[in-house]
């Protein structure tokens, strides 16, 4: 594997609240077409690693590359590096006064300085690729929160990014509308789509995850490929949580 | 001596100039207000402390205090020489400036941060992500309290009659100097001022639906 195949490059991040550790030193890194799971208690930072990974926060420590450049270093333009990273919010924070068409093409149109009708053009293929072109016309509030999810994925994928972070991405939506979410993001593993997904869905993880991080207190405490990591942790602690997610959801088939 | 209906035209005359005052000062007031709002939503402690202070200020002080310190003290003082209705606009303008940036700063935060840190992740400036996304949206949201602040203006703007100013009150009472009767002509001047409060707030609750989004239930 050389250098070149390394998408994203954490090194020993670290992040505090007033005076509250919240990241202890994490690194890692996601190659080229890896989907990685982040997964770990509730307050266990993961969140914060992807904020600090596109400097939403900034870290107090540590250094971030993407594909080779520096994020972390100051002269770089944040901006431009957020054009390459797409991002999934739990909440999806599309934009409320936009049809679903026009939260994809935005960033094309307004970052990219894609003309309007080839903007809306690329916008209507993502659509179609997450199964909501007939839907291109609704607004935020007219769509469901599966369907808002997928209008989510489709605008982070619009601007053509090398990877896409999803902040657990379905914990905000009812069980009935997990699954399509789901789907989307397991044909875009499967088409070898980089990823860096915080989430608690054990089975999408063991079906298209590389490897997965279990993190405790800001540290990645365990890793490993899914599968493995769910059957075999070391730690009392991951062995707890992961009995905890099964007997919440059932065992995974 | 002429009767009251006689001069009505003159007296609704002044409707001109009370547009003018509300007009003036509504849009006065936009211009400080909301990059007010916006300031004490994304600014740093050095510019909300002095935004602090001019609200405090203008909202403390009564109109009339204010349209005499400006018109007899500030303005001759600094070498100004403004006409009453110009210093009255500006008055005005400057006052509505303190609430108009409360109702932006409301509506600001209305849109939640969300939405400016989803543009941000698309790679817009932060200008870009509040010029594009939360303007739109808070500009929306603020329709309902700037109708109010409309109301709020246009009955204040007949405090101006004390500057001498050409509106509806200036000119009733010129009338009720004409014809020695007060009863008609005061009550005119109030009908003339429910019918403007209820036709602006009618006008302004049309665009409020006009430009809804659809579907859309803001949480306020």
């Amino acid at each position: 594997m050389s250098e070149k195949d390394v998408v994203l490059k954490a090194e020993n991040i670290h992040k505090s609240y007033s005076g509250n550790n919240v990241l202890n030193g994490i690194s890692f890194e996601v190659k080229r077409g890896e989907t990685k799971i982040i997964c770990g208690p509730s307050g266990s930072g993961k969140s914060t690693v992807l904020r600090c990974l596109n400097l939403l926060t900034r870290p107090d420590e540590g250094h971030v590359w993407l594909e080779g450049t520096e994020v972390t270093s100051a002269s770089t333009d944040i901006n431009k590096i957020r054009q390459k990273i797409g991002f999934v919010f739990q909440e999806f924070n599309l934009f409320n006064h936009f049809n679903a068409l026009r939260n994809v093409s935005i960033g094309l149109e307004k970052v990219k300085g894609v003309k309007k009708d080839e903007a809306k053009k690329i916008a209507l293929e993502q659509l179609a690729r997450v199964g909501l072109q007939e839907h291109a016309h609704k607004y935020p509030a007219e769509l469901s929160g599966g369907q808002k999810q997928r209008v989510a994925i489709a605008r982070a994928r619009a601007i053509n990014p090398v990877i896409i972070f999803y902040d657990e991405p379905t914990s905000a939506l009812d069980p009935q509308l997990i699954g399509e979410v789901l789907e989307v993001m397991k044909g875009l593993a499967k088409e070898r789509v980089t990823s860096l997904v915080v989430t608690h869905e054990m089975g999408f993880a063991q079906s298209v995850g590389d490897e997965m991080l279990f993190m405790v207190d800001g540290r990645i405490v365990e890793r490993g490929p899914p599968q493995e990591l769910i059957m075999r942790c070391k730690y009392d602690v991951t062995k707890k949580f992961f009995e905890s997610i099964q007997e919440l959801y059932g065992r995974e088939k | 001596m002429a009767t009251v209906w006689e001069y009505l035209p003159y007296m609704l005359g002044g409707v001109i100039w009370t547009f003018g005052l509300v007009g003036g000062g509504l849009a006065l007031g936009f211009g400080i207000g909301l990059p007010m709002g916006m300031g004490q939503v994304y600014g740093g402690k050095a510019t909300k402390a002095p935004i602090h202070a001019y609200i405090w200020f203008f909202r403390s002080v009564p109109l009339l205090v204010l349209l005499f310190l400006f018109y007899w003290g500030i303005f001759p003082a600094s070498g100004f020489k403004l006409d009453p209705l110009a210093c009255s606009i500006v008055v005005l303008g400057l006052r509505s400036g303190a609430y108009q940036s409360q109702i932006f700063r409301g509506s600001v935060e209305c849109v939640g941060d969300g939405q400016l840190m989803a543009a941000r992740t698309l790679g817009m400036s932060k200008f870009k992500g509040i010029y594009h996304i939360v303007l739109p949206q808070a500009l929306r949201i603020a329709i309902p309290g700037w109708a109010n602040e409309y109301a709020i203006m246009l009955k204040d703007s007949a405090i101006c009659f004390a500057l001498g100013v050409l509106e509806i009150l200036t000119r009733t009472r010129y009338v009720v100097m004409a014809t020695m009767e007060s009863l008609l002509p005061y009550l005119i001047a109030g009908v003339v001022f429910i019918i403007l409060t209820y036709g602006g707030t009618k006008i302004i609750n049309v665009i409020y639906e006009r430009t809804k989004v659809s579907g859309l239930i803001w949480r306020m």
